[in-house]
């Protein structure tokens, strides 16, 4: 990801973007009984398209003004976020830019990264109440609703970080288009 | 080059993680008036007004969306509703029966309808934010402070007992509801006067426990249970008394066991507030 000061100001936009919306419109959404986590897409999305370290601050500053605006424990979700994002990247730097093919799939595991690193932490910092069975539904449920939201989610940053993402650039892009083959000698010759 | 960058990636991952376990162990170790909850409230308070204002623009997109979930639901209800008229009739026959009970039963109507127990004020409020886990079961309101709102405030919906006002800003205010794994609440089972601690159970908003009831009270389903609202010389109860929180849906007594363990489903619709009451000490005095 190319970092100039317009895209900075486009991804801390974005960072404050997902943060209201997930508090004010996807929490407050609900399917089957549970809730579609629009941020962990997002931070999904910085991954694939930035690397690890784009992905992991991403979750990480998304994460922890979920928490300001929830005003609930100060860096839960932005560890759980940070690893989302981390993760995403990582397999961008391996695998390579993701098929469009692999996105749902991506966002399904992601959403399922996100809520069990979130469980996680709760349980290392301690939970005063019983745990219901109902929790693996509803991790399996909101997993679900990732893998049909990730490729628009997806394709929504794609445009706002386009500028910055390396593979959308027009000289980029020129150096993907195929070269047209040269016509054999004597090819014009025939077909006049 | 490749391995400066490994470096880079590594040292930022690395920050990022102790910045991490530094602000989960320092915002357990500290108080309500510590430096980083202040921080939170504070950058709670500058971004409350877009909060709201975001709420508001996005309720009609919100309201479609649900709109599906809740047609495909009314299909079920409907059904289920039925059952549960039939199941009210019976019961209604049952209560008119005792005199003790009946009167106690008109009393508590009283208070599912929202009247505001003597001694308060209710400050309506508008939900405007609502976390998105199962883990934590909180809302935040658009009244604070300056509306007269304090932490430890009880909170109501519209069917019973939401929960308690647990930080506050200026203009908004943190409530965590009945259902968080944090809350805990003394209940009564009416008409009996056997008491607990209501609990919630972290995945599940549609079941409450009432945990440390005495062995051998008998408790049936439908019973309602309130806020028991105990006060004692040094100690009293966050709740003022009688308010509806659920109805009992089952009891069970295991062997071994001193107390027994009744499930409780909650009146309010804590998933799908719109609005709550927060009630203030009239006067404004504590």
């Amino acid at each position: 990801m190319i970092l100039t000061p317009k895209i900075w100001v486009r991804l801390v936009a974005l960072v404050l973007v997902t943060a209201l919306l997930e508090v004010v419109f996807f929490s407050k959404v609900e399917w089957f009984g549970s809730t579609p986590d629009g941020a962990v897409l997002v931070v999904m999305s910085l991954g694939l398209l930035g690397g690890s370290v784009s992905g992991a601050v991403g979750g990480f500053s998304i994460g922890l003004l979920i928490d300001c605006l929830l005003m609930q424990t100060l860096g839960a979700f932005g560890a759980s976020l940070m690893t989302v994002g981390y993760v995403s990247g990582r397999y961008r730097e391996n695998v390579g830019r993701p098929q469009r093919g692999a996105i749902p799939i991506l966002g399904g595991g992601m959403t399922l990264l996100g809520f069990v690193a979130f469980a996680a932490i709760q349980i290392g910092t301690g939970v005063d109440a019983d745990v219901s069975t109902l929790i693996v539904r509803d991790a399996l449920v909101t997993s679900i609703f990732g893998a049909a939201l990730a490729v628009p989610v997806f394709g929504a940053v794609r445009l706002v970080l386009r500028p910055a993402v390396v593979e959308d650039r027009p000289e980029a892009a020129k150096s993907r288009r195929p070269v047209p083959a040269k016509a054999p000698p004597g090819a014009g010759a025939e077909l006049s | 080059m490749y391995r400066k960058q490994v470096r880079r990636r590594r040292a930022v991952l690395l920050l990022l993680v102790v910045a991490s376990l530094t602000l989960l162990s320092l915002y357990f170790r500290e108080g309500y008036d510590g430096p980083m909850h202040r921080t939170q409230r504070g950058v709670a308070a500058v971004l409350g007004p877009i909060s709201e204002g975001a709420d508001r623009a996005l309720k009609p997109a919100r309201d479609f969306v649900n709109w599906f979930d809740e047609t495909f639901e009314a299909r079920g209800e409907n059904e289920q509703l039925k059952e549960d008229l039939a199941e009210a009739r019976d019961q209604l026959a049952q209560s008119q029966t005792g005199t003790a009970q009946a009167a106690e039963l008109a009393k508590l109507q009283e208070t599912v309808g929202g009247v505001i127990p003597d001694g308060y004020e209710g400050v309506t409020a508008r939900v405007v934010s609502r976390s998105p886990t199962v883990w934590y079961s909180s809302v935040t309101i658009d009244k604070g402070t300056s509306a007269g709102l304090r932490v430890d405030d009880p909170v109501v919906g519209p069917d019973g007992l939401a929960g308690r006002v647990s930080a506050t800003t200026q203009g908004t205010a943190k409530v965590t509801l009945i259902t968080d794994p944090n809350s805990s609440v003394t209940g009564r089972v009416l008409p009996s006067a056997s008491t607990g601690v209501i609990e919630s159970t972290v995945g599940d908003p549609g079941k409450l426990q009432l945990n440390f009831v005495q062995r051998g009270e008998d408790i049936r389903e439908n019973q309602m249970v309130v806020t028991a609202g105990f006060a004692s010389e040094s100690l009293d109860s966050l709740f003022p008394p009688g308010i509806p929180i659920g109805a009992v849906t089952d009891s069970s007594l295991e062997e071994q066991q001193a107390y027994q363990r009744v499930d409780v489903r909650p009146y309010a619709d804590l998933r799908d507030m719109e609005f709550v009451q927060a009630l203030v000490q009239s006067g404004g005095a504590k």
